[in-house]
């Protein structure tokens, strides 16, 4: 399965960071989204199939977090897989975002930590990513 | 051994130059990295419990290198670009810090990053609350942390973050 992705954050460099560590990382890519805050996050989930979300929380005009809780509210939308990317340290406020059903990843971050995350909100399992693994036979003949 | 504020402002931006523009910030400069001008630089404000700034200084010899490495050689040729890279580190340096300094309760807002390389240095009434600086690659950074607020509020926020946050000499900590 490849991912339609959307990416939110308000800081471009941060967006190209981000779709930059997504291609290196090896996540199957169908296409890929950018909004710059969460109203305009909400207009690009109203207009593509989005598989993934990758979400900030600081952000100008909707933060992450409201953005959040509109998603979770909406049928079309309450069961998409969602990975904050952010700085946000405040425990009470990543309790929050947890218990909305996102997973977190902290930045900075290594790309492995981005990979690993997406692939395990998104039930992609090692097989499904890595192929199937060769069995061994003991009737191999050397 | 208890940790003050500069120190947990050293560990945020150390990381932060390590695994976002994988630079080292090394403590001491050497006779290159020390004449090296401190002529790029970006802020970033916040609020919370208390206001403040965080402001990063660099070399602009230094701002190609952090772009291509945060963006890649292509986007790193554009001087605006090298302007946002610099603002994400300040970004993400404040973001890493502040939880470390006021302790994991304290949610604050940040404001966008703002470049202030052609603005005048702060008023000395504005003494930084901690500064950490070392060489980078050929050049050198500095970091500084203000705090605006009243005495009971920093007091407030350096209580909140007790547990690793002692009294250090002047002019490094609250």
């Amino acid at each position: 399965m490849a991912f339609n992705i959307l990416v939110v954050d308000d800081s471009a460099v941060m967006r190209t960071m981000i779709v930059r560590t997504l291609k290196m990382s090896g996540v199957p890519i169908a296409s890929i989204h950018e909004a710059a805050n969460g109203e305009e996050g909400l207009r690009r989930l109203q207009d593509e199939w989005i598989d993934l979300l990758l979400l900030d929380v600081n952000m100008p005009v909707m933060n992450g977090e409201e953005m959040l809780q509109r998603i979770r509210a909406d049928e079309r939308t309450r069961d998409l897989a969602v990975v904050i990317v952010s700085t946000e340290g405040s425990e009470t406020r990543l309790a929050t975002l947890q218990s909305l059903g996102a997973a977190i990843v902290h930045k900075p971050f290594p790309p492995e930590t981005l990979r690993d995350t997406i692939l395990r909100v998104t039930g992609v399992t090692d097989a499904d990513y890595y192929g199937p693994v060769a069995a061994t036979s003991d009737s191999l003949d050397f | 051994m208890p940790t003050t504020t500069a120190q947990l402002l050293r560990r945020a931006t150390a990381s932060t130059f390590e695994d976002l523009a994988f630079l080292f910030l090394e403590p001491e400069c050497s006779e290159e990295q020390a004449a090296a001008p401190l002529d790029a630089a970006v802020s970033v404000d916040f609020h919370g419990p208390v206001r403040g700034r965080l402001t990063v200084r660099v070399s602009s010899t230094l701002m190609p290198t952090i772009a291509a490495n945060m963006l890649g050689e292509e986007q790193a040729r554009h001087v605006p670009l090298q302007r946002d890279a610099l603002g994400e580190v300040a970004n993400v340096v404040c973001g890493n810090a502040l939880p470390l300094i006021a302790g994991a309760d304290a949610v604050f807002r940040l404001d966008a990053p703002r470049w202030i390389a052609d603005e005048p240095r702060a008023r000395d009434g504005d003494a930084p609350a901690a500064c950490v600086s070392g060489g980078v690659d050929a050049g050198r950074a500095e970091v500084e942390l203000f705090l605006f607020g009243t005495p009971e509020q920093i007091d407030a926020l350096r209580t909140s973050g007790a547990d690793h946050v002692s009294a250090a000499p002047a002019g490094s900590i609250f």
